[in-house]
C-alpha cells in the first residue's frame, strides 16, 4: 500500500511539471507586458477577485480526493483494513413514508420505503431500519411502477435461499428480515439505473397508555451502537463492526451512518380514531397539522418533510372523566377467540407511601454516543433526581463508559454536603469511549442492604448497545430486592432495551428526547418512584376455558399504567375476566364481561407477538433450549404471517429484468446521524490536526495579496499611468 | 481632481495596511502552535524526571490537567516525544495523548495514542513498516513495538479496537498530511505489537 501511494504522488508529480512546461514558453517579455496593461485597465478589480480566490482556496492534495470514497462493503474495522476504490459513491437513495391507523388500543402502520437507484449500474439496496420494539411485522409489499407483488412468510434460511436465487436470475425481490426485537433489514435485489422500488412494510402495535396519555412512538434511525468483545474471522453482514464473541451478528446491525444527507425524508401521516373526545393531540419532536372531524384526527407534517434523524412521537389525551378505566377487543381466527384486555386500576389505591427510607443509585452512561445533546439532556435530568432527595434516603452515582466508577464507595446520606458533591460531579460529566454496561449493571445491583432501605436503580442510557440479551440475563440474575427503572435518553434510544432492561428490573421505562421535557417526565418518574404499586395481579378467565395469556406473570404496576394482557381462548367463550391485585392501601378486584368486547382485526397477531417475545424470554432464562423455541416461535409466526428472528418475509417477482451480462452492486443503506450527535465521539477518533497550516497559508495570502495591491496602485499614480498606456 | 486622488492614495493604504496587519496576525497564529507544541513538549521532558523519580501523576505545568504516562522514541532516538494522558484538544495541543479508554503501553490489548499531524506526528508519515519504537513507562520499564501495518481510515466508519489478545499500539493521527482542512474524517493509524 506504502508503494502504491507513492507512485500516485508521482504521477501527480509529473502531470503538474508538464503542464508547467508547456506554459513557459509565452512568459517573454511582450506577453508579460500585455499582463500588465490587462491588470492596470479597469477590470483590475475583477482579476483582483479571481487571484485572492486562488490564494485562499487551499490546494487538495489528488491523493486525499481519491481516498474520500470508501465502499462499506470494504471497510473491515476490525483489522482496520481498508481497501481503495475509486470514484465509489452509494447509488441507492432511500427515503420513508410512514402511515399510521389508530383504531382505540390498536395501531396499524404502514412504512413505504422508497429505493431509488441513482447510479450506472443495477443494484441491491440493503438498508437497516428500527421499528418500535413491540411491533407485529405482518405485510410486505413490492411496488414495481403500477403492480404489486405481496410478500410470504417463510423460515429465515428458505426465505434467504429464494431471495439469493432470485437475486442471482435477475429478478426483483426483497426480503425482510429481523435482527433485533426493534431492529429489521430491507434488502431489494435488481434496481435498474435510475429506477425507484418502493417496498412498503406493515405492522401492528398496541398503544401504550401512562397517566391517561396515549402514545405511539416512532423509530427512524439507530444510535451507533457499542460492540462488545473479541472480534471472530466470519462475517454475516458488512456493517463497520466485524462480529464478536459477545456480538456474534455484529456486522448485521451496524449499518453505515452520514451526517448530512439530500435523502432520508420522512413524510409522516396517521388518522385517529380514539373513540372518546380528546383533550389534546400533539406530537412532542415534529410540527404537525390536525384536521378534526368529530373524534376522528387526521395528522401531517406541517412542513410536508422531516429528516430521518429523530423519533416521531404522537401523544393524545381524552378530556377528563372520559378517559377509559378498560378496554377489550376481540378477533376470531380459526374457531379460536383472540382477546386484548386494558384495565385501569382506580386512582384512590395509588397515595403516597408511608415514608419508607430509600436507596437511590443514578448509573449514567457517558460514552461516546451520548455526546452532545444527550448529555445535557442526562444531566439536567441527574440534576433533577438529586433535588428528589429526601432527608433519610441513600444514594450513589454510578458513570460508566469503557470503565465504571462510583462516586462513592458505597451509598451515602442524602445529606446537602453530599447532594453538593454530587452535583459537582454531574456538572463535570464527559461523553466519550465505548459502553461497557455490564460493570455498570454489576456495581449498581451489587452491595445490596437488606431490610431498611427500598433500593431503585434509576439507569440513564441511550442503550446504544449489540448486546441486549446479555444484559436483560444479567439484571435478573442480580436484580434481588432491588427495582431497576430505565431513562432512554436522545433522539433515538434503543426503546426495546430501555423496555425490556425495566421489565427485567421489575421498575418501569421513561424516555426523554428533547432538553424541554426533561422537567416533565423526571416528574412522572418521581411519582411512580414514590407511590406504591400494585403488585401480586392475577387475571383469570372463565372457568373451563384452555387460556394462553401473556405476559404470564403480570408485572407490578406503578402509578397510572394499566394491566394489558392479550390471550388466546380455545373456541367461542362466554363470561368474565377479573383482575385481582394487592397495593399498600388495600386490595383491588374487578370483573368484565368478555361480551361487552368490541371485535378488531389484528388482535389476534398481537396476541403471536406477545407469544414469541414470551418465548424469546423463556430461552434467555434457559427455561428452553434454542431448538425448541425455534420450533414454537416459527410455527406461530407462519401461522399468523409474522417476521421473527427466525422468520422471514420475501417478495420475488416472476420475470428476470437484469441483463445476464450487467453486474449487481450491493449497497448498504446508510442511516442518518442522530440529531445532535457527533460521530466522532461515538467512533473514538480524535481529532488530530491543528488549524496551523491554514492560518500561515492565510496569513501568506493577506500578505501577497496586499504586496499585488501596493504595486497595482503604485501604477494608478497620474505620473505613471501614461507610461503605460501605449 | 486633486482630492480624489489624495482620497485613492489614502483608501489605498488602507486596504495595504490592513490586509499586511491581517495577514502577519494569521500567520502569528500559525506560528503559535507549533510554538506551543514545542514548549510544552520541553516542560514535559521536566515533569518526565520527575516522573522517573517516583512522583506520581507530576503536573508539567502549576494548571496542567493532564500528565506525563510515557515516553515514545522513534527514528533512532530523532523523536523523542512526551505522552500525556487523554484525547482532548486541550491536551493533544501540548503532546500526544494516551486515550483514557484504551490499555497502557506493554499492556494486553490496543494502546491508543493520538496526536496532530503537523506537529508532534508529523514525523509519522516517514514511518516504515518494520521500523521499532521504544516507550519507556514512568516506573522504569522500556517496552520495543514494532510496525506492523500502516493504514488509512474513514473516521465516519471505521472505529479503533481496544481489545486484542496480545499488547498492540497505534498511533493514529490525521491525514491526509499537509492538508489545510482540520475537521476532515480520514485517520493515518500506525500499528505496532510488543517485541519486548
Amino acid at each position: 500500500m506504502q508503494s502504491r501511494q507513492r507512485k500516485q504522488h508521482k504521477d501527480h508529480m509529473t502531470e503538474q511539471s508538464t503542464r508547467a512546461k508547456t506554459w513557459h514558453p509565452q512568459t517573454d517579455r511582450e506577453s508579460f507586458r500585455k499582463l500588465r496593461q490587462i491588470l492596470c485597465r479597469q477590470a483590475t478589480w475583477r482579476w483582483m477577485l479571481v487571484v485572492m480566490m486562488f490564494a485562499v482556496v487551499p490546494p487538495v492534495p489528488a491523493q486525499q480526493i481519491e481516498r474520500e470514497g470508501v465502499a462499506p462493503g470494504d471497510m473491515q474495522s476490525g483489522s482496520l483494513l481498508l481497501k481503495m476504490k475509486s470514484g465509489y459513491a452509494v447509488a441507492t437513495r432511500m427515503n420513508t413514508a410512514i402511515d399510521a391507523r389508530v383504531n382505540g388500543l390498536v395501531a396499524r402502520v404502514s412504512v413505504r420505503q422508497e429505493f431509488r437507484n441513482d447510479g450506472k449500474e443495477w443494484v441491491e439496496g440493503i438498508y437497516v431500519f428500527p421499528l418500535p420494539d413491540g411491533a407485529a411485522v405482518d405485510h410486505l409489499r413490492m411496488y414495481i411502477g403500477e403492480r404489486f407483488i405481496e410478500g410470504e412468510i417463510r423460515e429465515k434460511e428458505q426465505a434467504k435461499k429464494e431471495y439469493e436465487a432470485a437475486k442471482a436470475t435477475g429478478k426483483k425481490a426483497s426480503l425482510v428480515e429481523q435482527q433485533r426485537a426493534n431492529l429489521f433489514t430491507t434488502s431489494v435485489a435488481n434496481i435498474a439505473p435510475d429506477e425507484t422500488v418502493v417496498i412498503e412494510i406493515e405492522y401492528l402495535e398496541t398503544i401504550r397508555l401512562d397517566e391517561e396519555t396515549f402514545s405511539l412512538r416512532f423509530p427512524t434511525t439507530i444510535t451507533p451502537r457499542y460492540i462488545p468483545g473479541r472480534s471472530t474471522l466470519d462475517r454475516k453482514g458488512s456493517g463497520w463492526s466485524a462480529d464478536t464473541n459477545r456480538v456474534p451478528d455484529a456486522s448485521l446491525i451496524t449499518p453505515p451512518i452520514v451526517v448530512n444527507s439530500t435523502d432520508h425524508k420522512l413524510t409522516f401521516t396517521a388518522d385517529i380514531n380514539a373513540g372518546v373526545p380528546l383533550e389534546f393531540i400533539a406530537s412532542r419532536y415534529h410540527v404537525i397539522d390536525v384536521v378534526n372531524d368529530n373524534e376522528r384526527y387526521q395528522i401531517g407534517l406541517a412542513d410536508g418533510l422531516s429528516p430521518l434523524d429523530h423519533d416521531l412521537e404522537l401523544t393524545w389525551k381524552p378530556v377528563p372523566d372520559r378517559s377509559p378505566r378498560a378496554m377489550m377487543f376481540t378477533e376470531s381466527v380459526a374457531g379460536n377467540s383472540h382477546v386484548l384486555l386494558m384495565m385501569l386500576p382506580p386512582d384512590d389505591l395509588s397515595a403516597p407511601l408511608p415514608s419508607v427510607p430509600r436507596e437511590l443509585i443514578f448509573v449514567v452512561d457517558t460514552s461516546g454516543s451520548m455526546h452532545g445533546t444527550s448529555m445535557e439532556q442526562a444531566k439536567r435530568a441527574l440534576g433533577l433526581a438529586l433535588s428528589g432527595l429526601k432527608p433519610g434516603d441513600r444514594f450513589n452515582v454510578i458513570q460508566f463508559n469503557s470503565t465504571t466508577s462510583a462516586l462513592f464507595p458505597v451509598s451515602v446520606e442524602a445529606s446537602t454536603n453530599n447532594v453538593d458533591i454530587a452535583r459537582h460531579y454531574v456538572i463535570g460529566l464527559a461523553a466519550n469511549g465505548g459502553t461497557e454496561m455490564r460493570s455498570a449493571i454489576q456495581q449498581a445491583l451489587a452491595g445490596q442492604q437488606s431490610g431498611a432501605h427500598l433500593r431503585q436503580v434509576i439507569f440513564i442510557t441511550d442503550g446504544s448497545v449489540g448486546n441486549e440479551d446479555e444484559l436483560f440475563g444479567l439484571i435478573e440474575q442480580r436484580l434481588g430486592n432491588t427495582r431497576l427503572f430505565t431513562v432512554g435518553i436522545g433522539s433515538a434510544p434503543n426503546s426495546w432495551f430501555m423496555r425490556k432492561a425495566a421489565e427485567a428490573g421489575r421498575g418501569t421505562f421513561t424516555l426523554i428526547s428533547a432538553l424541554h421535557e426533561v422537567g416533565e417526565k423526571m416528574e412522572r418518574l418521581f411519582r411512580k418512584l414514590e407511590q406504591p404499586q400494585l403488585t401480586d395481579i392475577v387475571v383469570e378467565w372463565p372457568g373451563g376455558a384452555i387460556v394462553q395469556a401473556y405476559p404470564e406473570i403480570t408485572p407490578d404496576l406503578y402509578t397510572g399504567e394499566p394491566v394489558i394482557v392479550r390471550a388466546r381462548l380455545d373456541g367461542e367463550v362466554v363470561g368474565s375476566v377479573s383482575v385481582r391485585g394487592n397495593s399498600a392501601l388495600g386490595t383491588w378486584d374487578a370483573e368484565l364481561p368478555i361480551g361487552i368486547s368490541e371485535p378488531r382485526s389484528g388482535v389476534a397477531a398481537l396476541w403471536a407477538r406477545a407469544r414469541i417475545e414470551d418465548l424469546m424470554d423463556r430461552q434467555r432464562r434457559g427455561a428452553s433450549s434454542v431448538d425448541e423455541t425455534r420450533k414454537a416461535v416459527t410455527k406461530t409466526a407462519l401461522s399468523h404471517h409474522l417476521v421473527s428472528k427466525y422468520t422471514s418475509l420475501v417478495a420475488i417477482d416472476k420475470t428476470p429484468v437484469r441483463p445476464a451480462n450487467a453486474s449487481l452492486n450491493s449497497e448498504l443503506v446508510p442511516n442518518l446521524l442522530p440529531y445532535g450527535q457527533s460521530q466522532s465521539a461515538i467512533f473514538g477518533f480524535p481529532a488530530t490536526a491543528t488549524n496551523a497550516a491554514l492560518y500561515r497559508s492565510t496569513g501568506l495570502a493577506l500578505v501577497s495579496i496586499a504586496l499585488i495591491l501596493m504595486f497595482v496602485f503604485r501604477r494608478w499614480r497620474p505620473e505613471n499611468a501614461t507610461a503605460y498606456q501605449v | 481632481m486633486q482630492r480624489r486622488t489624495r482620497f485613492k492614495r489614502f483608501a489605498s493604504k488602507l486596504i495595504v495596511s490592513s490586509l499586511l496587519c491581517l495577514g502577519f496576525w494569521q500567520f502569528g497564529q500559525g506560528a503559535y502552535i507549533p510554538a506551543k507544541a514545542w514548549v510544552a513538549q520541553e516542560l514535559m521532558h521536566r515533569a518526565w524526571q520527575k516522573a522517573e523519580g517516583g512522583n506520581q501523576k507530576p503536573a508539567p505545568w502549576p494548571w496542567a490537567d493532564t500528565w506525563p504516562v510515557a515516553r515514545l522514541s522513534a527514528k533512532g532516538g530523532e523523536i523523542e516525544l512526551i505522552i500525556l494522558e487523554g484525547g482532548s484538544g486541550r491536551t493533544l495541543a501540548f503532546g500526544p495523548g494516551h486515550l483514557s479508554i484504551s490499555a497502557l503501553p506493554g499492556q494486553n490489548g490496543n494502546s491508543i495514542i493520538a496526536g496532530h499531524r503537523d506537529t508532534h506526528f508529523q514525523f509519522l508519515q516517514y514511518m516504515k513498516v518494520g521500523e521499532k519504537i521504544t516507550v519507556d513507562l514512568p516506573d522504569g520499564r522500556r517496552h520495543l513495538f514494532q510496525v506492523t501495518d500502516i493504514d488509512v481510515v474513514d473516521s465516519r466508519r471505521g472505529s479503533l479496537i481496544l481489545d486484542t489478545d496480545a499488547p498492540t499500539m497505534s498511533l493514529v493521527t490525521c491525514y491526509p498530511f499537509g492538508a489545510m482542512d482540520a475537521g476532515g474524517p480520514m485517520r493515518y493509524v500506525v500499528s505496532a505489537e510488543l517485541l519486548i
